[in-house]
C-alpha cells in the first residue's frame, strides 16, 4: 500500500520543484510508474480475502479493481488537462495537478481504508478538491450552482451516515470491516433501525447516484473541466458503490423488504435517464445521463445482495468507468475546437477526423454493451440476479438495455456520421497526446476480455 | 434508415433552429442551463470566445510546428519529448510490461485448475462408464445415525 501511497504523494513536491518546461512530462510519467506498480495489487496472496500490511490500510478483490481504476486515472486525466490549461500560469497549472493528486490520495486511502470511519472521512474528504477543480476550472457560470448541488446533495446524504456509523459503533464496538464480517448478527427490530438502515445507505445512494437524488450529477459533469468529469464518472461515482457493497454485509435481513422501493427506483431511473438522454442537445449531459442509467443498473445489482449482483456491479463499475472517462475525453477534443458542447455543431465529423471516428465507435459501441466487453458481462449479470429475484424487473432491465444501444447509437450517428457543416471542415487535426488517451482508455477495456477474473470480486 | 436519417436530421434541425431564431440563427435564451452554452454566436468569425485571455484569435499549432505532438505549444523538443515519455511509460511499461505481469499471476482460488480437474474426472468417468456424479457426496452405508424413539 505505501509503495503507491507515498510516491503519490511526492508527486506534490515534484509538481511544485520541476521547471515550468517538464512539468507536464515529469507529472505524466511518474503518474504512469504509480499505476504500473498498483497493477502488483492485483496479486492476491491469500484465500481469506483481505491482504494487508498494517490494520489500517488493505485491499481485498472488491477495492483492488477499484483501486487500479484510481491510479490508472491519474495519468490519464494529466494528459486530458494538458491542452487547456496550457495558457494559464505556471501555479494554477501546478495547483491543479495538486488537487488531482490530492483526490488520487484521498481515493486511494479511501478504497484502501479497513476502518469505516475512514473510509467515511476520505469519502467527505474527496469532495473538496472535486468541488474546487468544478467551481474553479469550469467553463460556465452555472459552474457555481454545479458546486453548490454537487457537495450539499453529498453532504445531506452523509450526515446521516456520521450517526448511523457511530450507532454501529456502539453496538458493535468496532467498525474494522476485518472484524464486522464475523461480528453476530444485529437484532434489527425496530422503526429506529429501519431508519438506521437507510442512514447507512443514502450517503452511497446520492453517490451512485440513484434515480431521485441524482440531480447534481449532470450539472457536476456538465460543467467540470475534463479532468473533473473524468475523476467523477469514472471513480467517485463508484464510491458510492463500494461504500454500499461493503455495508451491505452488516445489514441484513432489514434489507430483504427495506431494498425493494430503492430497487424499483434504480430501474425505474435506468429507463428515465435513458430516454432523457435520447432528447439531449448537449454532448456532455447525454454522457453525464447515460452514467446515471449505468450505475441506476449497478445499485440494482448491489441491493439485491446476491454473489452475481456483487460480482456484476463490479465488473459493470470497472468497465463504465474507463469507457465513460473515454468518452468524455472524445467530448472535450470536440468542446475544444469548437468551444461548444452542442451536438448539432459538431455533426459529421468522421469525414475530417476518421481515426477519432474509430475511437468515438470503439467507446459508443463499449457504452451499448457489445459483447465481449466487460460492459455486457456486468449487465448480463445484474439482469440475470434481477430477473431472479423478480421476473418482471426483466421488461424494465430489457427496455433500458434496447434505450442505451438507442442513445449510444445516436450518440454516434450525431457526431459523425451525416454530412459535414461548412464550419467543422477548419477543424484542426487530432493530436497525438488526444489519441494516446483514447487508446490508454480503451486498451484496458479490451485486454479485460482476456483475464476478466481480475474484476470479479470476491463473491466468486 | 439511420443514413436517412443522418440526412434528413441537420435539415430539418436546422429549418427549426432558424424558424424559431430568425435567419441569423442567434440564439436569444437566457444562459440559464448546460445547453445554453451551444449558442450559435460561436459561429461569428472574431467573437469573445474564439479569443484567448489576452484577445488574440485562435493560432493552429501546427502552421508553427507541423509535428505538434499535442503536448507543449511553444518549444518542439519537450513536445516531441513529452510524446516519447508518455508512449513509452503509457504502453510499453504500464500496458504490456504490467499486463505481462497480470497475465502471469497464479491462479487465485483455484479457478483455474477447478476447471481442468473437472474436465479430466469426466473424461476418466466416461472412459470407466462410471456416472458423472453421484447422488450421495458421503457413502451412506458408513453414515451412523442415532435411532428414533429417545429424545
Amino acid at each position: 500500500m505505501l509503495k503507491v501511497l507515498i510516491p503519490t504523494i511526492m508527486l506534490f513536491p515534484m509538481i511544485w520543484s520541476s521547471s515550468p518546461k517538464w512539468l507536464w512530462p515529469t507529472a505524466t510519467t511518474q503518474s504512469l510508474l504509480i499505476a504500473l506498480i498498483s497493477l502488483t495489487w492485483l496479486k492476491w496472496p491469500s484465500e481469506t480475502g483481505w491482504s494487508a500490511s498494517n490494520m489500517y490500510l488493505a485491499t481485498d478483490p472488491l477495492s483492488t479493481p477499484l483501486l487500479v481504476l484510481t491510479c490508472w486515472l491519474l495519468p490519464l486525466m494529466i494528459l486530458a488537462s494538458q491542452n487547456h490549461l496550457h495558457p494559464e500560469p505556471i501555479n494554477r497549472q501546478r495547483l491543479y495537478i495538486s488537487l488531482l493528486i490530492s483526490l488520487q490520495t484521498f481515493l486511494i486511502m479511501a478504497f484502501g481504508a479497513t476502518e469505516i470511519i475512514m473510509f467515511y472521512i476520505m469519502f467527505e474528504a474527496t469532495l473538496v478538491p472535486t468541488l474546487i477543480i468544478i467551481t474553479r476550472w469550469g467553463n460556465q457560470t452555472e459552474r457555481l450552482n454545479a458546486g453548490t448541488y454537487f457537495l450539499f446533495y453529498t453532504l445531506a446524504g452523509s450526515l446521516p451516515l456520521l450517526i448511523a456509523l457511530l450507532l454501529l459503533q456502539q453496538s458493535t464496538g468496532t467498525l474494522s470491516m476485518l472484524i464486522l464480517q464475523y461480528s453476530q448478527p444485529l437484532t434489527l427490530n425496530s422503526w429506529g433501525h429501519n431508519i438506521w438502515w437507510a442512514g447507512c445507505l443514502i450517503a452511497f445512494l446520492v453517490k451512485m447516484p440513484l434515480y431521485g437524488v441524482h440531480l447534481w450529477l449532470p450539472k457536476a459533469h456538465v460543467e467540470a473541466p475534463v479532468a473533473g468529469s473524468m475523476v467523477l464518472a469514472a471513480v467517485l461515482l463508484k464510491l458510492g458503490g463500494y461504500g454500499m457493497m461493503r455495508m451491505m454485509i452488516m445489514l441484513d435481513p432489514l434489507s430483504k423488504e427495506l431494498a425493494y422501493p430503492f430497487i424499483i427506483l434504480a430501474l425505474w431511473g435506468i429507463l428515465m435517464t435513458g430516454s432523457i438522454c435520447l432528447r439531449q442537445t448537449d454532448l456532455k449531459s447525454l454522457i453525464a445521463y447515460s452514467s446515471v442509467s449505468h450505475m441506476g443498473l449497478v445499485a440494482g445489482g448491489i441491493l439485491v445482495q446476491t454473489p452475481w449482483g456483487f460480482t456484476g456491479a463490479i465488473i459493470l463499475m470497472i468497465a463504465h468507468g474507463l469507457v465513460s472517462s473515454a468518452l468524455f475525453c472524445l467530448a472535450n477534443t470536440t468542446y475544444e475546437r469548437t468551444h461548444s458542447r452542442a451536438m448539432m455543431l459538431a455533426r459529421g465529423m468522421q469525414m475530417i477526423l476518421p481515426l477519432t471516428a474509430v475511437w468515438w465507435f470503439i467507446a459508443n459501441l463499449a457504452n451499448l454493451a457489445l459483447p465481449p466487453l466487460p460492459n455486457l458481462m456486468g449487465e448480463i449479470m445484474i439482469i440475470t440476479t434481477l430477473f431472479n429475484w423478480s421476473p418482471w424487473t426483466i421488461m424494465l432491465s430489457g427496455l433500458g438495455t434496447l434505450i442505451t444501444a438507442a442513445y449510444s447509437l445516436y450518440l454516434f450517428l450525431m457526431t459523425q456520421r451525416g454530412p459535414t457543416p461548412n464550419h467543422i471542415k477548419g477543424l484542426s487535426p487530432f493530436h497525438t497526446r488526444e489519441h494516446l488517451l483514447m487508446a490508454l482508455h480503451l486498451i484496458p477495456v479490451i485486454l479485460l476480455v482476456t483475464k476478466p477474473e481480475l474484476i470479479w470480486g470476491w463473491c466468486y | 434508415m439511420a443514413s436517412r436519417l443522418s440526412r434528413i436530421w441537420p435539415v430539418v434541425s436546422r429549418v427549426r433552429l432558424s424558424s424559431a431564431l430568425g435567419t441569423r440563427c442567434v440564439s436569444q435564451t437566457p444562459k440559464s442551463s448546460a445547453a445554453g452554452a451551444a449558442v450559435a454566436s460561436d459561429l461569428q468569425p472574431v467573437s469573445p470566445a474564439l479569443q484567448d485571455s489576452h484577445g488574440h484569435t485562435e493560432v493552429n499549432p501546427f502552421e508553427k510546428n507541423p509535428d505538434f505532438h499535442g503536448f507543449h505549444h511553444h518549444d518542439t523538443f519537450v513536445d516531441e519529448w513529452n510524446m516519447r515519455l508518455a508512449f513509452f511509460f503509457g504502453i510499453s511499461v504500464a500496458i504490456v510490461i504490467g499486463g505481462t505481469f497480470i497475465h502471469y499471476l497464479p491462479d487465485h482460488g483455484m479457478r483455474q485448475w477447478a476447471r481442468r480437474e473437472a474436465e479430466r474426472l469426466i473424461k476418466q468417468r466416461e472412459a470407466e462408464g462410471l456416472p458423472l456424479m453421484t447422488e450421495n457426496y458421503y457413502d451412506p452405508s458408513k453414515i451412523i445415525l442415532p435411532s428414533s424413539g429417545d429424545e
